[in-house]
């Protein structure tokens, strides 16, 4: 993995642009509830952007029976393989960091992928609160 | 390293292998119903259904399951043959008449041509004996449900339709269904499902449902996380860490 996913909360304005994009590209129709990345604001005039860490050693790959969450090697980032999820659920609670959330409609669980190595929200934030680095 | 034929065009397969694995790797649509990556094949459905043959068959041909067959060198397979298009159409004819409620059924009976109007016998089940949810809860280690009875009677339950002691309720069962016929009825504190109700662990910020009690004593147990990534609820968890991350930032 060449870049790093990063995000520089001080530069967020919490414009949430990012929420947009990631639910254009990877939800139905820009519906806001399947974005991957959420901001919070922290403060007067702070925000935080909380999505995937891709953690190394990550519980909701370790939780998966049926190995559906696997490591891209060439990214680096957790991917869900549709095919082999049954649904269980158990990444859902297992993330220590609330990201991933369950689409009842398809009964399978919605995380960040990093979109194959180049992230939209990355390429759509407008304040460099999100960046690919070296 | 095999090579077979389907629909004449030849695939490179791998041995051991099934036909399925080779047609859907190279974008050839053979519709399944009772098919699951993550779980072994059972061949329940029929629908997957497809033709058969070799150069030294001599002509003769034969009918197997896709899902369930390994491919071998220099077969030839034909996934639209008239053969193999009539068979699909009675499979989905027989799943008709045992649930002509369920929508999954009825669409694909639309696609192959074959919709037949019939009276229920096996009131208002959706059930179509795929299997799928009895795999399922196999594969979690529980084993509450498998199929009892014979024939037109033969229904997926606990055993003896009583509380399954094995169940935890995460409703798997329930998400992986096609048709939608298991039933499960959640409210705010409890979940009901196979005749059994089950206490939800709530979340300890906001309270709302997160998984059923026994579903995380079983992955206690089972997956090794400590106890306290099950107490709070994927939102809670985000809008504390973020003041968290933002004190660690500034
Ligand atoms: S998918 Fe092969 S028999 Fe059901």
């Amino acid at each position: 993995m060449e870049k790093t996913y990063t995000v520089i909360p001080k530069n967020c304005t919490g414009c949430r642009t990012c929420e947009l994009a990631c639910s254009m590209v990877k939800g139905v129709d820009g519906n806001l509830g399947h974005s991957r990345i959420n901001i919070y604001p922290t403060g007067p005039d702070r925000f935080m952007q909380m999505t995937c860490m891709q953690c190394i050693d990550a519980a909701c790959v370790s939780v998966c029976p049926t190995d559906a969450l696997m490591r891209n090697k060439e990214t680096d980032a957790v991917e869900v393989v549709e095919e082999r999820c049954i649904g269980c659920a158990l990444c859902e609670t297992a993330c220590p960091f609330g990201h991933i959330h369950f689409d009842e409609l398809k009964g399978i669980p919605l995380k960040c992928d990093l979109c194959g190595g180049e992230p939209t929200c990355v390429r759509f934030c407008p304040h460099r609160a999100l960046e690919m680095r070296r | 390293m095999t090579q077979i034929l389907i629909d004449n065009r030849k695939f490179n397969a791998e041995e051991g292998e099934t036909i399925l694995e080779v047609a859907r790797r190279n974008q050839i649509d053979i519709p399944t119903l009772c098919h699951h990556e993550a779980l072994e094949a059972v061949g329940a459905c029929r629908l997957c259904t497809v033709e058969i043959t070799g150069e030294d068959w001599n002509g003769s041909t034969k009918l197997v399951s896709a899902c369930l067959y390994p491919v071998e060198e220099g077969l030839i397979v034909q996934t639209r043959s008239e053969g193999v298009l009539r068979l699909r159409q009675t499979v989905l004819d027989l799943l008709m008449a045992r649930c002509p409620e369920s929508t999954v059924i009825r669409d694909l009976a639309t696609q192959h041509g074959q919709v037949t109007e019939y009276q229920q016998f096996t009131d208002g089940s959706k059930c179509i004996m795929c299997y799928l949810c009895v795999r399922a809860c196999a594969k979690l280690g529980c084993h509450a449900i498998s199929a009892v009875n014979r024939g037109t009677l033969k229904e997926v339950a606990p055993p003896f339709h009583e509380h399954a002691e094995s169940c935890v309720g995460c409703g798997t069962c329930a998400t992986i269904c096609p048709t939608g016929h298991i039933e499960m009825v959640d409210t705010a504190e409890t979940r009901t499902i196979w005749k059994r109700e089950f206490e939800f662990v709530t979340c300890k910020v906001c309270g709302e449902p997160l998984i059923t009690k026994a579903y995380r004593d079983y992955a206690l147990e089972n997956r090794r996380l400590p106890n306290d990534y099950y107490t709070v609820c994927s939102a809670c968890k985000k809008s504390e860490l973020s003041g968290h991350f933002a004190r660690l930032s500034l």
